[in-house]
Formats: C-alpha cells, sequence, structure tokens
C-alpha cells in the first residue's frame, strides 16, 4: 500500500512540477521557457526576466497550487463525508458563505490574510451550520437532500453577494470587483510560504483521518461499527476543510467545480481508496488549478481572463455529465 | 538562495538615480526619481493629463482603455485600471506609476510598491481637485511653464463657464444618464453632479447614493426638463433611445426635444477634457449662452 502510494505520489509530483515550470514560463511579457531557465540558473544574464519570474509569477504560481491542492482536496473530503460525488465546496455553499465574509472583510478593510481569511473562515462556517442545519431532521446522509439545501445556500449567497456589492461606497467596490474576479497575482512568496505553513497541517490531518474516510464513504454505519468516532471524525474534516478552502476564497475569490472535477478524474484512474486518493487529489490539484490559470494567461489575445471562469467552463459541463449519469 | 538571488536582482532592476521625496494628493509620502523618465500611468485620464502637460515622452505604459489623444493608443498596455498585469508592468521597467486611488485595486497597489516602484496616487474627486491633480502631476513631472499655462486655462475657463451660467436666472432640472444600460444617474456628491450644477442645473438626483439606479418609471415621475446620456454609443443607439422615449411627451424633456448624447469620457475622466464635458452639458442645459453645435461633444 505504501508503495503504491509513494509510487503515484511521485508520478503526480513530477507532474506538479512540470506545470509548475511551465506556469513560471508563461506570462505576458516573455513566453520562452529555455530563457526562463536559463534567467533562474543565471539571475545576472537577464535581471529583469528572473526579477518576473522569482517575484511575479512564482509566487502566482504557487498560490494557483495551494488552491488547486485545497479545493480538491475539500472535494474528496466532502464526497466521502456526504457519499455523493457531487458535493463540493462551491456547490454546496462553502465557498458563497466565505465570499459573504471575505467581501464584508474586504469592506472593513481588513488585509487579505489573516483579516479576509478570518472572516472568510467565520461565513463558511456559517454556510456549513446552515446546509447541516437544513439536511438534518432526515439523514446527514441524504444525498439529493443534501445538494438541494447546498444550492440553496449558494442561492441565498450570491444574493447576498449582490446586495453587498450594490450598497457599497464605489471606492470599496472597485476591490470587491477585482476579487470576485479572482486574480492569483496579489500575492508576494512571503505571503504565499505563509498560506502554505498554515495549510500544511490541514493536508496532514486530512491524510492521517484518510482510512476514515475510507469506511465514511461506505456510510455511517459500517464506519461506527469500526470503532470510528463518526460524529467527532466528521465533525473534524468538515471544519479542517472550510478552514482550508476560506483561506482560499479569501485570496484568490471564487473558483468553482475544482474539487468536482480532480476528485473525480482521479477516483476513475486511481480507485476510490481515500490514502491514495488525499495525496493524488493535493498534487493533481495543484496541477490542474496552474494549468487552468495558464489558460487563463494565455487564451485571451489580450489580457486575461478570471481563472474561475476557466474552472467554471470545465467543471460546469462536467457537472452536468456526471449528474446525468448518475440519474440513468 | 532564493531570497538572496531576489535581492541580488532587486537591487540590479531599481534605477540609480537621484531621488526626492514628495507627499502625493491623498497625502502620502513617495519617493520618486528628480526626473522621472519611464513612466505608468495606471488611469485613462492620468495618461490624458500627462499628454497635456506635453510629458508623453516620459511615458512607457499606460491603461487598456486609454484611448486619448491617438498617440496613447501606441502605449504599451498593462491591462485595465482595475486588472493590471504586473508583469507587463515590472518588464516596462518604469521608475514611476501614477495611479488612481479607489480605482486601483489596493492589493495590486501594494504588490507594485513592494517590487520597488514608487507609486503616486491622486485623487481627484471634484473639478477643484483634477485642477491640483494637474498643477501635482506638472509638478511631478518638472512640466514647468507647461503647467501653469495648462492650469490657468483650465481655471479660465471654470470662470467662463460660471461667468455664462451667472447670466441666466433659469436652473433646469437636469437627468443625467450615464451610460445606455443600465439606467444609473449621479448624484450630488459626485463629479458628474458637480458638473450639472456648475452648468447651471439641478440634478433630479437628490440623496447620499453615488450612482443609484433608476427605472423608466421613477425618471418619469422625476420629470426632468433636460436628459443627458453620456455614452461612447454611436449616433444610431442614441437615436433609437431617444425613440423609445419620444412616446413619453409627459416628460418635458421629450416634449421639449431636450435630449442630448454627450461622449462620457468628456465627463468621466477626471482629465483636462473634463472642461470640455462642463462646455457641452452647459450648451445642453442653456443652449440659449452656448451652441453645442460649436463644440466636439460626441
Amino acid at each position: 500500500m505504501i508503495k503504491r502510494i509513494s509510487i503515484i505520489s511521485i508520478i503526480l509530483l513530477a507532474v506538479l512540477l512540470l506545470t509548475m515550470i511551465l506556469g513560471v514560463s508563461v506570462g505576458s511579457s516573455d513566453r520562452e521557457i529555455l530563457r526562463v531557465v536559463n534567467a533562474i540558473l543565471h539571475p545576472e544574464s537577464d535581471p529583469m526576466l528572473s526579477a518576473i519570474v522569482l517575484k511575479i509569477r512564482f509566487p502566482r504560481v504557487l498560490l494557483a497550487v495551494i488552491a488547486g491542492s485545497v479545493l480538491s482536496l475539500g472535494g474528496v473530503v466532502f464526497q466521502s463525508i456526504l457519499r455523493n460525488p457531487l458535493a463540493e465546496p462551491y456547490i454546496l455553499g462553502i465557498s458563497g458563505g466565505a465570499a459573504i465574509g471575505a467581501i464584508l472583510g474586504i469592506i472593513m478593510g481588513l488585509s487579505r490574510f489573516p483579516g479576509v481569511g478570518f472572516t472568510a473562515f467565520a461565513g463558511s462556517i456559517l454556510s456549513l451550520v446552515l446546509i447541516l442545519y437544513l439536511s438534518t431532521g432526515h439523514s446527514l446522509f441524504q444525498k439529493d437532500r443534501l445538494l438541494l439545501s447546498g444550492v440553496m445556500v449558494n442561492a441565498f449567497c450570491s444574493a447576498v453577494i449582490m446586495f453587498l456589492v450594490s450598497i457599497t461606497r464605489d471606492a470599496r467596490l472597485h476591490n470587491i470587483i477585482f476579487w470576485l474576479m479572482g486574480d492569483f497575482s496579489t500575492i508576494n512568496t512571503l505571503q504565499a510560504s505563509i498560506l502554505l505553513l498554515a495549510i500544511i497541517p490541514c493536508f496532514i490531518l486530512i491524510f492521517m483521518l484518510s482510512h476514515t474516510l475510507n469506511l465514511l464513504s461506505m456510510g455511517k454505519e459500517s464506519a461506527q461499527s469500526s470503532g470510528v468516532r463518526t460524529r467527532l471524525i466528521i465533525l473534524v474534516q468538515l471544519v479542517t476543510t472550510s478552514f482550508m478552502v476560506s483561506l482560499v476564497v479569501g485570496y484568490c475569490g471564487l473558483l468553482g467545480f475544482v474539487g468536482l472535477v480532480v476528485p473525480h478524474l482521479m477516483r476513475t484512474r486511481l480507485g476510490p481508496d481515500h490514502r491514495v486518493l488525499v495525496p493524488a487529489c493535493i498534487l493533481g490539484g495543484g496541477a490542474y488549478m496552474v494549468f487552468c490559470d495558464i489558460l487563463a494567461r494565455t487564451l485571451p489575445e489580450q489580457g486575461e481572463m478570471p481563472t474561475g471562469v476557466v474552472t467554471a467552463l470545465i467543471g460546469a459541463p462536467l457537472f452536468i455529465y456526471f449528474l446525468k449519469r448518475s440519474n440513468s | 538562495m532564493t531570497l538572496m538571488l531576489g535581492s541580488i536582482v532587486f537591487s540590479s532592476v531599481k534605477p540609480i538615480s537621484a531621488e526626492k521625496m514628495v507627499v502625493d494628493p491623498t497625502g502620502r509620502s513617495v519617493q520618486v526619481p528628480d526626473h522621472p523618465k519611464r513612466i505608468i500611468a495606471l488611469a485613462a485620464n492620468i495618461t490624458e493629463i500627462v499628454f497635456a502637460l506635453g510629458q508623453q515622452h516620459r511615458l512607457v505604459g499606460a491603461t487598456r482603455y486609454s484611448n486619448y489623444p491617438a498617440g496613447a493608443l501606441r502605449l504599451p498596455k498593462v491591462g485595465s485600471y482595475i486588472r493590471l498585469d504586473l508583469e507587463r508592468i515590472l518588464a516596462l521597467r518604469p521608475d514611476l506609476c501614477i495611479g488612481v486611488k479607489d480605482g486601483n485595486p489596493i492589493v495590486i497597489v501594494r504588490r507594485i510598491m513592494e517590487l520597488g516602484i514608487p507609486f503616486y496616487a491622486v485623487d481627484p474627486l471634484n473639478i477643484n481637485a483634477v485642477v491640483e491633480t494637474v498643477q501635482a502631476i506638472g509638478d511631478l513631472l518638472n512640466a514647468g511653464e507647461n503647467t501653469s499655462t495648462l492650469v490657468n486655462q483650465m481655471q479660465n475657463r471654470i470662470n467662463r463657464i460660471r461667468k455664462l451660467v451667472a447670466r441666466s436666472k433659469s436652473r433646469p432640472r437636469v437627468f443625467l444618464q450615464l451610460g445606455i444600460s443600465p439606467m444609473v444617474s449621479a448624484g450630488p456628491n459626485t463629479l458628474a453632479g458637480e458638473l450639472i450644477t456648475l452648468a447651471g442645473g439641478t440634478n433630479v438626483v437628490t440623496g447620499s447614493a453615488r450612482y443609484p439606479v433608476f427605472s423608466k418609471e421613477q425618471v418619469l415621475s422625476l420629470a426632468p426638463d433636460v436628459y443627458i446620456i453620456t455614452s461612447m454609443a454611436r449616433e444610431k443607439v442614441f437615436e433609437d433611445i431617444k425613440q423609445e422615449w419620444l412616446q413619453w411627451q409627459q416628460m418635458p424633456a421629450v416634449r421639449n426635444r431636450r435630449i442630448y448624447l454627450v461622449n462620457s469620457d468628456l465627463t468621466d475622466r477626471a482629465s483636462p477634457r473634463l472642461l470640455e464635458g462642463l462646455e457641452c452639458l452647459t450648451a445642453a442645459i442653456h443652449p440659449e449662452l452656448l451652441d453645442m453645435k460649436q463644440l466636439n461633444c460626441q
């Protein structure tokens, strides 16, 4: 087992590193991979390009990796706990709650980290509580009910966001709109490193609990009969996931469907074992987001489009496809 | 290692030249070069101001919608003013960025400053502040006589309108629509709201909201005497809207054929061209004082 995890992780790590190299090689000023590699190895040969690569592209790619990993992992966790392949932080409204918190933080003029991250976390927890409340009374695991609650919470969150946008004085409005469009270039290497330090313990925690995810995805009863303290484990997983997702949303805005695409891809290739899926989604999700960000930067002839547009353009049709297939 | 490389790179990118400390119109102290040579204007009105001061040779970049004067179209573009392309900004090796407070997103502005590029912010929220902004940028760029000439010209044009308007006792009720759709107007505490008053009109929009959205019904009940649409739209689009309004003969502006189109760049941008906008609004509100046909308002 450990051997399988290691092999898959190493392969995906290689893929991640390759996309990261591609990511730092592509930009609005220069797209020559060899020149970029040369600029990294010999900064004195082209100080401008190496400054661009190290100070602008690298933190941006790093943030994309973090965002992709967190959102994909969030997808895996929600899907197994809720036993629903369509569950995902964005679809369930967790991201939406975080977005409301983040916008309130921006309106209050807080810094992105920890200020906006904290208000986003508060928002996501409220969303989570609301979703769980809406779906209790019946069962936490009832698929359609939970999904429907999520959709409703999401619709409500969108309305609140529009309301906040409409009442905001135009000065702060620019910052909100900019944030809503989603952008990876707002972070420097130090901030990205701090973010990474805050998130790595969450990754480790979730990885350590990955065998319980296996049991949970088979059903609450079977998990309980195996001696798993289901309620506590579920709570820890959900809160940890919401925390990571909030930090990412606070920085990058809403990036939808990432937690749907990557886990699905990994599950069909690697099987349902979460001890493999968790590291695979962390590494694969990072690579996927960097890839989407490259598309967002290179597809438009002039300027860039928000990365959230790319993730949704790929993810939403896939969601519909899954939905259709799971019904038939 | 990365940090060390970074600092080497950092110091080699930073231009070596004499610098001075200035306070920008928003009250921030900024270390700027004595003679900035590579400027990026982070909003279209700043590009216009730099051109109007005759300092365009110092510009190395501008934002996407910097479309005036013609020379601005040839400048390399660094994204739109709200979605700035950080990489392109750095690649142009600017020694100064001039931006607008509350326009350029603060998170990107912080990144620009982190990269060692001086960021000078302006905040022209009313017409006097526009004149002061021109003065400030002129001083910043050592534009000398050009600055005083331009500032005097602007002052004179404002004074001329004030005198003209003082001749008329009437203050027609004006609805100013920003853009074609939705029907957004400007409250009293905005630059556009100030222009209406200066041009001798009464803004039918009151209240504290800066840019409220209106429905047709609300506009009809406000019964404006003059209806002005500021837009970049072509004549054809404007004619269609005019036709649509013609069925509402109850509205004084429709009854008296007082619907006008003014190029939004003249009224939106806090640049010297704002005075053309002021003159166009005056001509629309008080045709007896100024003839719109002699102005280039569309």
